[in-house]
């Protein structure tokens, strides 16, 4: 028998190793627990060279979905072929229809640039990947700090709230979505005005929790954003109610609800880069055109 | 040094995998675990010292690149590779049951560790996790458990002709 195996650490190596390398994990936890903004460098540093194998990979996936569509669409060229000819008559008809469509939407571009004039400022990213596991609700997109993004931006997309900017490194950012149960947003409901905090229920699903008894909520109400957050602006999509149950004699009753974004599928997303109040670009002229006239009237 | 090196490159590969190609399956719910089995087969190849530490890392990633705000895989990889690997020469994985068993099981057992640490440290999320467990979990460890043994089989493949090592073997 060797010497060096009747040492105590060569005997408890196992043992040893193994508190260490728990108690190193249970550190790690502690710490991420009070980390309150942003990730150490070495996280950033593993984000860094991941995420572009996850890039990599996601572009690969899309292209050779690209290519097996196409070589769907041409197995299928000459059935289509003929329905197209027949869509040729009935699109010339809806021709006619569209005139009149495109004088609706030069109205309706007059109420986009209504609220294009309130918009926020946003940073558009791409997804990269999802969560690895099924216990938590996350995607991976390709911007980061160097493009002004950090932890607790609201990220959105035209359809709605996604969730918001977990962890950023410098050019890669997780986003925890709306339906994890970690995710609290607080809420109104459109119609009623009433109150409530969205919370993630997984499975694409969100509930609403604090809504008060005596608020009178439906099936098929939109919840927007509240705005009270530090990061969402007000009246952004959240989803829509499917369920309402007052059970027992509790003060609140609880809702359920879908989200307005198809969160299994999401290509591109935007982020909010600030917290901005809905101020509208006449407000913001008014207050520069006021402020000179005050330092006249100073003189 | 290469035999830390290739399995990390290996682990963020099968994450890559994991977080993109399987989610444009249909089976987006019931995704295996693709790390978890490699985790598992680093017990059986690997001493503690080297396997430990790449279970640790393994987990450390998983966990940045999940919404898990508490770094809980770091924790629960390092726990099972060292919970199995403290009992596996008593384990019996010649044949494809035996194996898949092995790994449903522990997809289970980390599932139950996953629901105590968030019992510990978010006590009111417990209820829907556990929902979620029960829903979620059983599908995705029976998956994780049924591909488990061609993994097993590539992994050993890929070790002795990396490695060179013929004895790397579940």
């Amino acid at each position: 028998m060797r010497i060096r195996n009747l040492t105590p650490f060569r005997k408890y190596s196992l043992v040893v190793l193994t508190v260490l390398l728990l108690l190193s994990a249970l550190v790690l936890m502690s710490y991420r627990i009070k980390q309150k903004k942003g990730i150490d460098f070495f996280d950033a540093f593993l984000m860094e060279v991941c995420s572009p194998v996850q890039k990599g990979v996601s572009f690969v996936i899309s292209s050779m979905d690209g290519v097996l569509q196409k070589y769907l669409f041409l197995i299928h060229l000459q059935n289509e072929n003929t329905v197209l000819k027949q869509r040729i008559a009935e699109l010339q008809n809806e021709n006619h229809q569209m005139k009149e469509m495109a004088l609706a939407n030069e109205r309706m571009r007059n109420l986009l640039q209504f609220r294009e004039r309130m918009a926020a400022p946003m940073i558009g990213a791409e997804v990269i990947g999802q969560d690895p596991s099924s216990w938590f609700k996350s995607i991976t997109i390709d911007k980061g700090e160097r493009h002004g993004i950090q932890r607790g931006m609201a990220v959105i997309s035209p359809e709605g709230v996604i969730g918001q900017v977990l962890k950023s490194a410098p050019h890669y950012s997780t986003v925890l979505l709306i339906t994890d149960y970690n995710s609290a947003i607080d809420a109104i409901v459109q119609r009623t005005r009433a109150r409530a905090i969205v919370e993630g229920k997984g499975e694409n699903r969100c509930q609403l929790k604090y809504l008060l008894r005596t608020e009178e909520v439906n099936l098929g109400d939109i919840v927007v954003t509240s705005g009270s957050g530090a990061n969402f602006p007000k009246g952004l999509m959240i989803g829509e109610i499917q369920k309402v149950e007052k059970k027992g004699l509790g003060v609140f009753q609880y809702a359920e609800l879908a989200p307005s974004v198809d969160l299994t599928n999401l290509e591109e997303v935007f982020v909010i880069p600030e917290s901005p109040m809905p101020v509208f670009q006449e407000e913001k002229d008014q207050k520069e055109r006021k402020a000179p006239l005050g330092g006249r009237k100073r003189k | 040094m290469r035999r830390i090196a290739l399995p990390f490159l290996t682990g963020i590969l099968l994450l890559t995998v994991q977080t993109t190609l399987l989610l444009s399956l249909p089976i987006h719910r019931i995704r295996p675990d693709l790390m978890l089995i490699f985790t598992l087969w680093l017990v059986f190849s690997y001493p503690p010292l080297s396997g430990g530490l790449l279970a640790f890392s393994l987990g450390y990633l998983l966990d940045l690149f999940s919404g898990n705000t508490f770094g809980l895989y770091t924790f629960s990889r390092a726990a099972l590779f060292f919970a199995l690997y403290c009992f596996r020469d008593h384990f019996y994985l010649e044949g494809f049951f035996p194996q898949s068993f092995l790994v449903f099981i522990s997809a289970l057992l980390e599932g139950l560790l996953l629901i105590i640490l968030i019992a510990i440290f978010n006590p009111h999320l417990l209820l829907s996790y556990y929902v979620s467990w029960a829903k979620v979990l059983l599908l995705q460890s029976f998956f994780t458990g049924l591909i488990s043994p061609l993994l097993f089989l590539l992994f050993d493949k890929g070790s002795a002709y990396l490695l060179q090592k013929k004895d790397l073997k579940v």
